[in-house]
């Protein structure tokens, strides 16, 4: 489980984060909801130690965050995390040599899914097959937690099926995932819980199977009331 | 350890390309630089023996002998270096700020290493220092070849020659980088690689604190330098010159270990709490 705990956050005197908190279980995808600039991307960076917090903690299994850690818990950014003049065999062949979780079966079944070929430059890509190469890079880690920030965003359609089919599969099940998002459309059916962030706050956190069995709610009706109501 | 070497590996590979193209402007620009003075001193050799009917002593006696040190002083010989040596300078910060820039950020992933930040950090450091090395141990091997062709167009009579020893011997500002034994060799890299774990120090506050960073940074050369001047304070104001040489040698020795010290500690406790992607 990873645990954030009253977690604060600023920028200069700007509080970005005020005391989030939420928890996101294994075999769970939980999603973080809110506008541009409300603090999803800094919540991922704090929980991978890549930006220093202000306040409050983060537990992934009941332990702060250390070097083995990265083993088991996963960050996709919403840039490639890889040198752009490096063919796709190279990243990967980067992350085998780094990482005892890397599964190399995973990674070739998923370039043989996305139609990738290994030998094609990371800088020559179009944006979805970036995209596509970074979850790839990701999710080939044999870890319990992944971590994605907007992998939707700025994708052409067919690439956006694609990788929520992808959410549907294996690569996916029994993981504990958090997933940011301002647009929730293309992943409302593959969410299991819901995080409504809004200055710096949460403003509810629920588990959308629930809702929509005790009051037929969807996402985007709890977001319609919560945000405008 | 294992992490660390595939670090220094992987630094060092991504910059071979420029590394082999400044070993290369080295090379060939210093060849004819030896070609061209060789030449040149030829040319005046003929004009005013065979035109000015100088006997050979007497040209020799009016113009001198020919010697490589003649072609170490020129900026044939020493504009190669000069690069070399910026490259060295300027390969120090962009090390670390080219994992920041472009729009694929590195840093995530040098961050997320399943290894301590540390690592990272030693490895640039070592790469820096390999590349330095590389530098002089190509230069210590292109001399000879540079003397020989010097030989081949200078005719003995006309020339004194020069071993390696004393080519570097011939220019005392080159004993930084070509130390003439084993404690200038660990002296002058010792305090190479501090300044460097001192730039590395301060670039990791830039890129902790941003703006405010820059003036933690250049607080930090500062307090590092007094750190190094100190033992020469405590000589000449607090103890009047007690200390022999040899021992104030030591005192900056230690001094300088301890910044050394001091710039990897702070640097791992940055990149442990305080870095930013």
């Amino acid at each position: 489980m990873i645990e954030v705990k009253e977690l604060i956050k600023k920028f200069g005197r700007k509080k970005v984060l005020d005391g989030v908190s939420f928890t996101a279980n294994k075999g769970e995808i939980t999603c973080l909801i809110g506008i541009n600039g409300v603090g999803k991307t800094t919540i991922l960076n704090a929980i991978m130690a890549l930006t220093p917090i202000h306040g409050g903690e983060i537990l992934i299994d009941g332990k702060a965050i250390h070097k083995d850690s990265y083993e088991k818990i996963t960050f996709i950014p919403d840039a490639i995390t890889m040198l752009p003049q490096m063919r796709i065999a190279d990243a990967m062949e980067f992350m085998a040599d780094f990482y005892e979780s890397w599964n190399q079966e995973r990674a070739t079944e998923m370039l043989r899914f996305f139609k990738l070929k290994e030998t094609e430059r990371i800088s020559s890509l179009s944006k979805g097959n970036t995209a596509k190469v970074n979850l790839l890079l990701g999710l080939a880690l044999d870890v319990d937690y992944v971590l994605m920030d907007e992998p939707f965003s700025g994708i052409d359609m067919f690439s956006r099926e694609q990788i929520a089919d992808v959410f549907t599969s294996h690569l996916i099940e029994d993981r504990g995932v958090i997933i940011t998002t301002h647009e929730i459309h293309d992943i409302e059916h593959l969410i299991d819980k819901a995080i409504l962030l809004d200055n710096g706050t949460v403003l509810k956190a629920f588990n959308t199977e629930d809702l929509r069995e005790s009051e037929g709610k969807s996402v985007t009706d709890v977001m319609r009331e919560v945000y405008q109501g | 350890m294992n992490r660390y070497l595939k670090l220094v590996n992987f630094e060092f590979n991504r910059f071979v390309k420029i590394y082999v193209v400044l070993l290369a402007i080295t090379l060939i620009t210093q060849i004819i630089g030896v070609i061209l003075k060789s030449r040149e001193y030829v040319a005046n050799a003929n004009e005013a023996i065979y035109q000015e009917q100088l006997s050979t002593s007497e040209f020799l006696s009016q113009y001198g002998t020919m010697s490589f040190d003649t072609i170490v002083r020129s900026v044939w010989f020493l504009g190669p270096i000069a690069l070399c040596a910026g490259a060295v300078a300027f390969y120090i910060f962009l090390i670390w700020y080219r994992d920041w820039f472009g729009k694929n950020t590195f840093i995530y992933r040098l961050l997320m290493l399943p290894t301590a930040r540390l690592n990272v950090f030693l490895a640039k450091g070592t790469t820096i220092l390999l590349v330095t090395l590389g530098f002089i141990g190509f230069q210590l091997i292109i001399l000879p070849i540079e003397t020989t062709i010097l030989k081949w167009i200078v005719p003995k009579d006309f020339r004194v020659d020069m071993g390696v020893h004393e080519i570097i011997g011939a220019i005392p500002e080159l004993h930084l980088i070509f130390p003439q034994s084993f404690i200038e060799f660990v002296l002058s890299y010792g305090a190479g690689m501090m300044v460097v774990f001192v730039l590395f120090t301060a670039i990791l506050l830039e890129r902790s604190f941003r703006w405010k960073g820059i003036l933690m940074g250049v607080a930090y050369g500062v307090v590092a330098l007094f750190i190094m001047l100190s033992p020469l304070l405590v000589q000449d104001f607090v103890v009047d010159g007690y200390f022999y040489i040899s021992e104030m040698v030591l005192l900056e020795v230690l001094v300088g270990c301890i910044v050394i010290a001091l710039s990897i500690w702070f640097s791992n406790y940055l990149l442990k709490r305080k870095i930013r992607v």
